[in-house]
């Protein structure tokens, strides 16, 4: 049984010229796999694995969309963080 | 022996090499350029060439584990005359898996790319058949 795990959460906006698709997905994805926090990121009402890359896509978060991320688990904090650092310097 | 980033790399067999190369980009453009995806494939109409099938499989066991990934039946028998001629141990580092060709091979490609371990790349292959898109 885990001990208390944190939760977190934060929000950033797509750059208006960066889509949430192919790329900056992959990038994405790839950054939230590197955490053991259970992360989902979500964007005009629907919400995705942030660790899934086709759930990633089907979100379809087109520039300047806001999206929020949602973890929990011990490195949830620092999960959050990064992840919306990276969302606000996607190109 | 096994040379190369140790990130397991993603074969795609298909009919078409066209079709497999341009799964290949969309796959590096996703999971970024550290991961090997060889895209193996026919003219469209007369399916895949077994020797291509099977020195493309030597060369991914030789660098490591691999995930192959098929689209249609003949690609699929193809590669499993190639994995016969292989000798045990190149057979042991790759695995054939039942996905959907261009998703699965995308979903296979980014958890590659986190230094995944052949079966969780493997896995992440054959799930894409339950992920939904609309």
């Amino acid at each position: 049984m885990p001990r208390s795990s944190e939760h977190a959460e934060s929000r950033a906006v797509l750059p208006a010229s960066v889509a949430l698709h192919a790329r900056p997905a992959g990038t994405l994805v790839r950054a939230a796999c590197a955490f053991d926090a259970s992360i989902s990121v979500a964007a005009n009402g629907k919400r995705a694995n942030a660790k899934s890359i086709l759930d990633v896509l089907k979100l379809g978060a087109t520039g300047g969309t806001e999206v929020a991320f949602s973890a929990s688990g011990l490195d949830a904090a620092a999960a959050v963080a990064l992840l919306s650092e990276l969302v606000a310097a996607l190109r | 022996m096994s040379r190369g980033t140790g990130l397991v790399s993603i074969v795609l067999v298909s009919h078409s090499a066209a079709l497999a190369r341009g799964i290949a980009e969309l796959a590096a453009q996703v999971a970024g350029l550290e991961v090997a995806i060889v895209p193996i494939g026919g003219n469209g109409v007369s399916g895949v060439d077994s020797s291509q099938v099977l020195s493309a499989l030597r060369e991914t066991a030789g660098r490591g584990h691999g995930v192959v990934l098929m689209d249609l039946g003949s690609s699929v028998i193809a590669v499993r005359a190639a994995l016969t001629e292989l000798d045990a141990d190149e057979r042991a580092r790759l695995r054939a898996v039942d996905a959907p060709f261009v998703e699965g091979a995308i979903a296979a490609a980014v958890i590659a790319a986190t230094g995944a371990s052949v079966a969780a790349v493997a896995s992440a292959a054959e799930d894409a058949r339950y992920a939904s898109k609309l």
